[in-house]
Protein backbone atom coordinates (compact mmCIF):
# COMPACT_ATOMS: atom_id res chain seq x y z
CA UNK A 1 0.00 0.00 0.00
CA UNK A 2 0.89 3.75 -0.66
CA UNK A 3 0.32 5.91 2.25
CA UNK A 4 2.78 8.03 0.84
CA UNK A 5 4.85 8.57 3.85
CA UNK A 6 8.30 7.94 1.61
CA UNK A 7 7.78 11.80 -0.51
CA UNK A 8 7.76 14.91 1.87
CA UNK A 9 4.77 17.50 0.43
CA UNK A 10 5.37 20.79 -1.25
CA UNK A 11 6.02 23.15 1.56
CA UNK A 12 2.65 25.11 0.86
CA UNK A 13 0.42 21.96 1.58
CA UNK A 14 2.23 21.73 4.64
CA UNK A 15 1.30 25.62 5.79
CA UNK A 16 -2.04 25.16 4.56
CA UNK A 17 -2.49 21.89 6.50
CA UNK A 18 -1.19 23.95 9.88
CA UNK A 19 -3.02 26.96 8.94
CA UNK A 20 -6.53 25.09 8.54
CA UNK A 21 -5.99 23.05 12.16
CA UNK A 22 -4.77 26.30 13.53
CA UNK A 23 -8.01 28.15 12.26
CA UNK A 24 -10.65 25.63 12.73
CA UNK A 25 -10.68 26.44 16.70
CA UNK A 26 -11.13 30.19 16.02
CA UNK A 27 -13.63 29.36 13.27
CA UNK A 28 -15.60 27.20 15.73
CA UNK A 29 -15.29 29.65 18.26
CA UNK A 30 -17.20 32.51 16.30
CA UNK A 31 -19.52 30.00 14.82
CA UNK A 32 -20.56 29.10 18.33
CA UNK A 33 -20.72 33.03 19.33
CA UNK A 34 -22.79 33.56 16.37
CA UNK A 35 -25.29 30.64 18.20
CA UNK A 36 -24.50 27.31 16.05
CA UNK A 37 -25.58 24.59 17.98
CA UNK A 38 -23.58 22.26 15.85
CA UNK A 39 -20.58 23.78 16.24
CA UNK A 40 -20.74 24.72 20.33
CA UNK A 41 -21.41 20.30 20.30
CA UNK A 42 -18.30 19.92 17.63
CA UNK A 43 -16.54 22.63 20.51
CA UNK A 44 -17.36 20.31 23.40
CA UNK A 45 -16.83 16.62 21.33
CA UNK A 46 -13.05 18.91 20.40
CA UNK A 47 -12.16 19.98 24.04
CA UNK A 48 -13.77 17.19 26.18
CA UNK A 49 -11.38 15.01 26.61
CA UNK A 50 -8.61 18.05 27.19
CA UNK A 51 -10.97 19.30 29.82
CA UNK A 52 -11.62 15.87 31.22
CA UNK A 53 -7.56 14.99 32.08
CA UNK A 54 -7.05 18.26 32.98
CA UNK A 55 -9.30 17.71 35.58
CA UNK A 56 -8.17 13.66 36.47
CA UNK A 57 -4.80 13.64 35.46
CA UNK A 58 -3.46 16.86 36.40
CA UNK A 59 -5.54 17.76 39.78
CA UNK A 60 -6.35 13.96 40.55
CA UNK A 61 -10.41 14.96 41.37
CA UNK A 62 -12.31 12.36 42.07
CA UNK A 63 -15.07 11.09 39.78
CA UNK A 64 -17.70 13.67 41.37
CA UNK A 65 -15.36 16.57 41.84
CA UNK A 66 -14.31 16.55 38.38
CA UNK A 67 -17.68 16.03 36.69
CA UNK A 68 -18.80 19.04 38.46
CA UNK A 69 -15.85 21.01 37.10
CA UNK A 70 -16.02 19.26 33.65
CA UNK A 71 -19.78 20.77 33.27
CA UNK A 72 -19.21 23.83 35.62
CA UNK A 73 -15.78 24.50 32.55
CA UNK A 74 -18.39 24.29 29.73
CA UNK A 75 -21.01 26.37 31.52
CA UNK A 76 -18.28 29.13 31.77
CA UNK A 77 -17.16 29.10 28.11
CA UNK A 78 -20.79 29.19 27.10
CA UNK A 79 -21.04 32.15 29.16
CA UNK A 80 -17.88 33.77 28.88
CA UNK A 81 -17.10 33.01 24.94
CA UNK A 82 -17.43 36.49 24.33
CA UNK A 83 -14.81 38.11 26.43
CA UNK A 84 -12.39 35.96 24.52
CA UNK A 85 -10.30 38.95 22.85
CA UNK A 86 -8.65 36.29 20.44
CA UNK A 87 -10.22 33.52 19.06
CA UNK A 88 -6.64 32.13 18.32
CA UNK A 89 -6.16 31.89 22.04
CA UNK A 90 -9.06 29.44 22.88
CA UNK A 91 -6.59 26.72 24.22
CA UNK A 92 -4.92 28.38 26.59
CA UNK A 93 -8.14 30.17 27.91
CA UNK A 94 -9.77 27.28 28.48
CA UNK A 95 -6.58 25.68 30.28
CA UNK A 96 -6.59 28.49 32.45
CA UNK A 97 -10.19 28.56 32.99
CA UNK A 98 -9.74 24.50 33.73
CA UNK A 99 -6.88 25.34 35.90
CA UNK A 100 -8.55 27.97 38.34
CA UNK A 101 -12.05 26.05 38.03
CA UNK A 102 -10.04 22.26 39.36
CA UNK A 103 -8.37 25.00 42.19
CA UNK A 104 -11.87 26.38 43.08
CA UNK A 105 -13.08 23.38 43.82
CA UNK A 106 -10.12 21.98 45.86
CA UNK A 107 -10.54 25.42 48.04
CA UNK A 108 -14.31 24.27 48.54
CA UNK A 109 -12.82 21.64 50.06
CA UNK A 110 -12.11 23.49 52.97
CA UNK A 111 -8.60 23.62 52.57
CA UNK A 112 -7.45 27.05 53.11
CA UNK A 113 -3.64 26.94 51.37
CA UNK A 114 -2.02 29.02 49.38
CA UNK A 115 -2.97 28.60 45.92
CA UNK A 116 0.06 26.70 45.23
CA UNK A 117 -0.09 24.31 47.60
CA UNK A 118 -3.56 23.79 46.39
CA UNK A 119 -1.86 22.27 43.04
CA UNK A 120 -0.76 18.74 42.93
CA UNK A 121 3.19 18.67 42.28
CA UNK A 122 4.05 18.32 38.94
CA UNK A 123 1.04 19.97 37.67
CA UNK A 124 2.53 22.14 35.11
CA UNK A 125 4.69 19.13 33.57
CA UNK A 126 1.22 17.21 32.84
CA UNK A 127 -0.50 20.26 31.51
CA UNK A 128 2.48 20.45 29.18
CA UNK A 129 2.06 17.05 28.10
CA UNK A 130 -1.59 17.72 28.01
CA UNK A 131 -1.04 20.45 25.03
CA UNK A 132 1.18 17.55 23.28
CA UNK A 133 -1.72 15.25 23.55
CA UNK A 134 -4.34 17.33 22.49
CA UNK A 135 -1.57 17.95 19.51
CA UNK A 136 -1.23 14.68 18.37
CA UNK A 137 -5.15 14.19 18.69
CA UNK A 138 -5.64 17.12 15.96
CA UNK A 139 -2.97 15.48 13.48
CA UNK A 140 -4.92 12.29 13.80
CA UNK A 141 -8.23 13.91 13.07
CA UNK A 142 -6.39 14.39 9.28
CA UNK A 143 -5.54 10.75 8.97
CA UNK A 144 -8.39 8.58 7.42
CA UNK A 145 -11.56 7.79 9.34
CA UNK A 146 -10.04 3.66 9.45
CA UNK A 147 -6.61 5.01 11.04
CA UNK A 148 -8.30 7.50 13.42
CA UNK A 149 -10.54 4.91 14.64
CA UNK A 150 -7.64 1.98 15.27
CA UNK A 151 -5.62 4.17 17.18
CA UNK A 152 -8.43 6.07 18.94
CA UNK A 153 -9.54 2.51 20.01
CA UNK A 154 -5.84 1.01 20.87
CA UNK A 155 -4.67 3.79 22.65
CA UNK A 156 -7.20 6.27 23.87
CA UNK A 157 -9.79 3.33 24.73
CA UNK A 158 -7.40 0.54 25.93
CA UNK A 159 -8.84 -2.17 23.81
CA UNK A 160 -7.58 -5.10 23.22
CA UNK A 161 -6.62 -6.34 19.03
CA UNK A 162 -9.50 -9.13 20.19
CA UNK A 163 -12.04 -6.45 21.25
CA UNK A 164 -10.74 -4.38 18.02
CA UNK A 165 -10.92 -7.37 15.63
CA UNK A 166 -14.51 -7.87 16.71
CA UNK A 167 -15.59 -4.48 16.30
CA UNK A 168 -14.04 -4.12 13.15
CA UNK A 169 -14.52 -7.69 11.52
CA UNK A 170 -10.88 -7.93 11.09
CA UNK A 171 -8.68 -10.67 11.81
CA UNK A 172 -6.20 -9.61 15.23
CA UNK A 173 -3.21 -9.63 13.23
CA UNK A 174 -4.20 -7.22 10.50
CA UNK A 175 -5.09 -5.21 13.65
CA UNK A 176 -1.83 -5.07 14.61
CA UNK A 177 -0.46 -4.08 11.37
CA UNK A 178 -2.72 -1.63 10.51
CA UNK A 179 -2.10 -0.03 13.94
CA UNK A 180 1.52 -0.22 12.83
CA UNK A 181 0.67 1.29 9.19
CA UNK A 182 -1.89 4.04 11.04
CA UNK A 183 1.49 5.32 13.39
CA UNK A 184 3.75 5.59 10.51
CA UNK A 185 1.35 7.80 8.88
CA UNK A 186 0.22 10.01 11.88
CA UNK A 187 4.41 10.45 12.62
CA UNK A 188 4.85 11.62 9.08
CA UNK A 189 2.22 14.32 9.95
CA UNK A 190 3.53 15.45 12.61
CA UNK A 191 6.91 15.83 11.00
CA UNK A 192 5.21 17.62 8.39
CA UNK A 193 3.55 19.96 10.85
CA UNK A 194 6.34 20.31 13.16
CA UNK A 195 8.19 21.35 9.77
CA UNK A 196 5.85 23.74 8.84
CA UNK A 197 5.56 25.33 12.60
CA UNK A 198 9.28 26.04 12.01
CA UNK A 199 9.03 27.76 8.70
CA UNK A 200 6.28 29.58 9.87
CA UNK A 201 8.41 30.48 13.18
CA UNK A 202 11.05 31.80 10.78
CA UNK B 1 24.74 14.57 16.98
CA UNK B 2 23.11 12.32 19.52
CA UNK B 3 19.91 11.01 19.76
CA UNK B 4 19.28 13.02 22.90
CA UNK B 5 20.14 16.43 21.70
CA UNK B 6 18.23 15.65 18.07
CA UNK B 7 15.05 15.19 20.59
CA UNK B 8 15.85 18.08 21.92
CA UNK B 9 15.86 19.99 18.52
CA UNK B 10 12.72 18.01 16.79
CA UNK B 11 10.39 17.41 19.50
CA UNK B 12 8.00 16.58 16.73
CA UNK B 13 10.15 13.56 16.28
CA UNK B 14 9.28 11.35 18.01
CA UNK B 15 8.68 6.76 18.33
CA UNK B 16 6.31 4.79 17.55
CA UNK B 17 5.68 4.59 21.57
CA UNK B 18 6.08 8.08 22.45
CA UNK B 19 3.17 8.52 19.93
CA UNK B 20 1.20 5.90 21.87
CA UNK B 21 1.52 7.17 25.00
CA UNK B 22 0.47 11.10 24.05
CA UNK B 23 -2.63 9.26 22.27
CA UNK B 24 -3.54 7.97 25.17
CA UNK B 25 -3.17 10.49 27.40
CA UNK B 26 -6.40 11.55 26.58
CA UNK B 27 -8.99 8.74 26.93
CA UNK B 28 -12.65 10.15 26.16
CA UNK B 29 -14.71 11.47 28.52
CA UNK B 30 -17.88 9.42 30.11
CA UNK B 31 -20.78 10.33 27.41
CA UNK B 32 -22.57 11.45 29.63
CA UNK B 33 -20.60 14.44 30.97
CA UNK B 34 -20.64 15.14 27.34
CA UNK B 35 -23.86 14.85 26.19
CA UNK B 36 -24.67 17.41 29.32
CA UNK B 37 -22.08 20.00 28.54
CA UNK B 38 -23.56 19.92 24.52
CA UNK B 39 -27.07 20.29 26.04
CA UNK B 40 -26.05 23.61 27.98
CA UNK B 41 -27.62 26.03 25.30
CA UNK B 42 -30.58 24.25 24.72
CA UNK B 43 -31.21 24.02 29.22
CA UNK B 44 -30.13 27.43 29.21
CA UNK B 45 -32.90 28.47 26.42
CA UNK B 46 -35.15 26.25 28.89
CA UNK B 47 -34.43 27.69 32.30
CA UNK B 48 -34.99 31.11 30.62
CA UNK B 49 -38.67 30.03 29.18
CA UNK B 50 -39.43 28.54 32.59
CA UNK B 51 -38.64 31.58 34.26
CA UNK B 52 -40.38 33.87 31.77
CA UNK B 53 -43.36 31.77 32.22
CA UNK B 54 -43.15 31.83 36.15
CA UNK B 55 -43.43 35.36 35.91
CA UNK B 56 -46.67 35.54 34.18
CA UNK B 57 -48.54 32.93 36.30
CA UNK B 58 -48.21 32.65 39.53
CA UNK B 59 -49.63 28.95 39.37
CA UNK B 60 -46.80 27.82 37.10
CA UNK B 61 -44.48 29.09 39.18
CA UNK B 62 -45.81 27.39 42.05
CA UNK B 63 -45.85 24.38 40.52
CA UNK B 64 -42.86 24.52 39.19
CA UNK B 65 -40.76 25.96 42.13
CA UNK B 66 -42.23 22.33 44.00
CA UNK B 67 -41.12 19.90 41.19
CA UNK B 68 -38.42 22.01 39.48
CA UNK B 69 -37.29 18.63 37.33
CA UNK B 70 -40.53 17.28 35.97
CA UNK B 71 -40.69 21.78 34.77
CA UNK B 72 -37.17 20.54 33.08
CA UNK B 73 -38.59 17.65 31.78
CA UNK B 74 -41.77 19.11 30.15
CA UNK B 75 -39.59 21.38 28.03
CA UNK B 76 -37.19 18.05 27.08
CA UNK B 77 -34.48 18.86 29.27
CA UNK B 78 -32.30 16.39 31.52
CA UNK B 79 -32.02 17.60 35.30
CA UNK B 80 -28.93 17.05 35.91
CA UNK B 81 -27.84 18.46 38.99
CA UNK B 82 -25.82 21.15 37.50
CA UNK B 83 -28.36 22.26 35.24
CA UNK B 84 -31.27 21.91 38.78
CA UNK B 85 -28.71 24.09 40.55
CA UNK B 86 -28.65 26.79 38.23
CA UNK B 87 -32.41 26.87 37.66
CA UNK B 88 -33.32 27.02 41.56
CA UNK B 89 -30.55 29.75 42.01
CA UNK B 90 -32.44 32.13 39.09
CA UNK B 91 -35.55 31.12 41.12
CA UNK B 92 -34.08 32.08 44.03
CA UNK B 93 -32.70 35.32 42.58
CA UNK B 94 -35.84 36.25 40.58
Amino acid sequence: MNDGEGASPPRFLILVRVARTAGSDAEIVARCRAGDAAAWNELVERFSRYVFAICTQGFRLADHDAEDVFQDVFARVYVQLGTLRSDESFRPWLAQLTRRTCIDRLRAGGRETPTDDLEPPGVDETLSRLDEALAVHDAMAELPDNCREILDRFFARDESYRTIGAALALPPGTVASRISRCLDRLKALLEETGDARRLEDG
Amino acid sequence: MTAESHDKRSPDRRSHDEIGRLIAALPPAPIGWVRAAQELPAARRAIEGILTRAVADAAYRRRALSDLESALAEEGIEPTPAVLEELRERFLSG
